[in-house]
């Protein structure tokens, strides 16, 4: 599709018109500078944008943020809001990975205090979590409790399993637990896959970084998030592995043959979607927030396995604590309130990003912001963000999600061998875990956009304001 | 006339694209089912006795039957810890399918694949048999 010059509204903020295709139900908006609007313009991303316009129900714009790249269906970086109550949910506006997400943990340690162990302790962080795809935990669970993960999320995994804290549900999105899930719509066979996945790290991009925090640019924010200088972070990146994959598999089918009833046409089989005011809406959404919880449940086993190993390597006691910083969730459906309207937000590798006045945030983060985290390619620098008040008519209160990949994996491994790759991070201090060397190639740091300009594209755009950055010391890679 | 299947990984930002060519469409089908396993196994190990399994399918198009069976085989991997590049289809219409698959251990993973897509999906008859497009994603 040939693509015309996006019109330039503001710094970084181009906008496509609903006049460009006759489809379109709305405009589009995409965040970028001139060099990022370059970069997407080389893939399918802005067409895919422009498919998303033809959602039944979309409202205001769809959005891509700076981070943005082709994806299917939706973009990656992509975020929509369908009017409810008819407006359509889309499985392809979510993705596969349902509620893939990113969890910080600040340690109560100093990075210079414990650098002499760090080969060991990423040693051991590597001996307790699984990684890799179809890769299973240690957490053997029954069917019933399974669908107690799916309808109760965190608050299952931490009052009954007591794997965590009573503290950390409060700085989790949602409290890691959707009140609408429904495990009776999750298939038999997203169980199966999911059934011994908690606990799991997965592969792909999904990653663990134990981090030093090398800059605050924001004094009250940080304090506000418990982060300062020198400190030690573990970042968590990963979703609800086999079984969000198959919730997704499982309604993408079931909505692509019901298109027709619902007599909605669309460009692209994988938007496939229905009115969240049907049934199949309906059973959808309840399962992807069940999908949701478990994800949440991982990462929160997850950090408690980062908890033990902390304990065992550093010593027990208050030295080696880690607190939840905040867990936020990068590819999900909200329903959110905008005034009188009622919307059903789409983030498609996009994080939410409520501001200080949202009631809807932990209460030690009311007047702060909630907390966005921006995790850059492995190698190079993650940002703590915290949304602001001026994102809700900005960009429907979301913000990006990582670097956005510039390069195909295939291009990626014709410019970098795993084996180098590993020694040149070796030799920047940083410990890389990675069973395959193809899978680190492909994660290359140079398969990703610049994270400091998607950053600075996002604070100058308004819709995030930046609070620290953290520099990756040691890597597990999924 | 095409004489041997084949296939290739295309180009694509995020994902994988899968772009298949075959005489027939039956050996289209073979040839994804392999395409599959090269991208999720970096090593097979020795297994002298293979599962072999029968696998039914259906869908409204024939489209639809290829992702169909490419999450079949997705489904069945991570299940069964079993990576299944050998099929034979023994029977196949556009919209129904009846094939035995053979599993194996893998010795080392490759690339980690959710599910295929139905995003710019695409069978064509051509003079020399079939081509397909089919983006995974990784």
């Amino acid at each position: 599709m040939e693509m015309p010059e996006l019109k330039q509204v503001s710094e970084v903020v181009y906008e496509l018109g609903r006049d460009f295709r006759p489809d379109m139900h709305v405009p589009l908006r995409v965040f970028a500078d001139a060099q990022l609007l370059g970069q997407l313009k080389r893939d399918h991303s802005l067409g895919q944008l422009v498919n998303v316009c033809t959602l039944p129900g979309i409202t205001h714009y769809a959005l891509g943020m700076p981070d943005m790249h082709e994806g299917y269906g939706f973009p990656v970086g992509g975020v929509a809001g369908t009017l409810l109550p008819d407006g359509a949910i889309s499985p392809g506006g979510i993705g596969f990975d349902i509620n893939c997400g990113v969890r910080l943990l600040a340690s109560s340690l100093r990075f210079p205090d414990v650098e002499s162990q760090l080969p060991t302790l990423v040693h051991e962080l590597s001996r307790n979590i699984p990684t890799g795809y179809g890769r299973h935990g240690r957490l053997s669970l029954s069917r019933d409790e399974l669908d107690r993960v799916l309808n109760e999320g965190c608050k299952y995994i931490v009052r009954e399993k007591q794997l965590g804290l009573e503290e950390d549900l409060e700085r989790i999105e949602s409290q890691g637990s959707l009140p609408e899930a429904d495990a009776s719509r999750v298939s038999e066979r997203a169980k199966q896959r999911g059934q011994d996945q908690l606990g799991t790290l997965g592969g792909g991009n999904h990653f663990m970084e134990v981090q030093r925090v090398d800059a605050i640019f924001d004094e009250p924010g940080a304090k506000a998030l418990g982060l300062a200088p020198e400190q030690l972070t573990v970042l968590i990146h990963s979703g609800s592995r086999g079984l969000g994959h198959q919730v997704c598999t499982d309604y993408v089918r079931l909505m692509d043959q019901a298109l027709s009833g619902y007599k909605i046409s669309l460009p692209d089989r994988q938007l496939a979607c229905a009115p969240l005011s049907s049934k199949l809406g309906r059973d959808y959404f309840v399962a992807m927030c069940a999908a949701a919880n478990f994800a949440w449940a991982n990462r929160q086993v997850l950090a408690q396995r980062v908890r033990e190993t902390f304990s065992r390597v550093l010593g027990a006691g208050p030295n080696s604590k880690l607190s939840l910083v905040y867990d936020v969730a990068h590819n999900i459906a909200k329903v959110e309130q905008f005034g009188i309207q009622r919307l059903c937000v789409h983030r498609k590798g996009a994080t939410r990003a409520f501001g200080p006045s949202s009631p809807d945030i932990p209460a030690v983060y009311r007047g702060v912001g909630q907390p966005v985290f921006i995790p850059g390619s492995m190698g190079t620098a993650s940002f703590v963000l915290v949304g602001t008040d001026a994102a809700r008519d900005l960009s429907l209160n979301s913000a990006c999600h990582g670097a956005g990949r510039a390069l195909s994996r295939t291009a990626a491994k014709k410019e970098v061998t795993g084996h180098l790759l590993r020694k040149e991070l070796e030799g920047r201090g940083i410990i890389v875990r990675c069973a395959s060397n193809t899978e680190l190639a492909e994660e290359a740091p140079i398969a990703y956009k610049d994270v400091e300009r998607v950053v600075d594209v996002v604070t100058r755009a308004g819709i995030a304001k930046k609070v620290a950055r953290l520099v990756p010391r040691g890597v597990l890679k999924g | 006339m095409t004489s041997q299947p084949t296939h290739w990984f295309e180009e694509h930002t995020g994902e994988v694209q899968l772009h298949l060519v075959a005489p027939t469409l039956g050996q289209l089908f073979e040839e994804a089912a392999k395409a599959l396993s090269e991208l999720m196994v970096e090593q097979l190990a020795e297994d002298p006795a293979p599962s072999v399994e029968l696998v039914k399918l259906s869908a409204p198009d024939r489209e639809a039957l290829l992702v169909e069976w490419l999450n079949e085989l997705i489904f069945r991997s991570e299940t069964q810890q079993k990576i299944y590049g050998e099929a034979r289809i023994l029977r196949l219409s556009d919209t129904e399918l009846e094939a035995e698959i053979r599993g194996k251990t893998p010795e080392r993973l490759g690339t980690a694949v959710k599910a295929a897509t139905y995003h710019r999906l695409k069978i064509v008859s051509q003079e020399n048999g079939y081509a397909a497009k089919v983006i995974l994603d990784v």
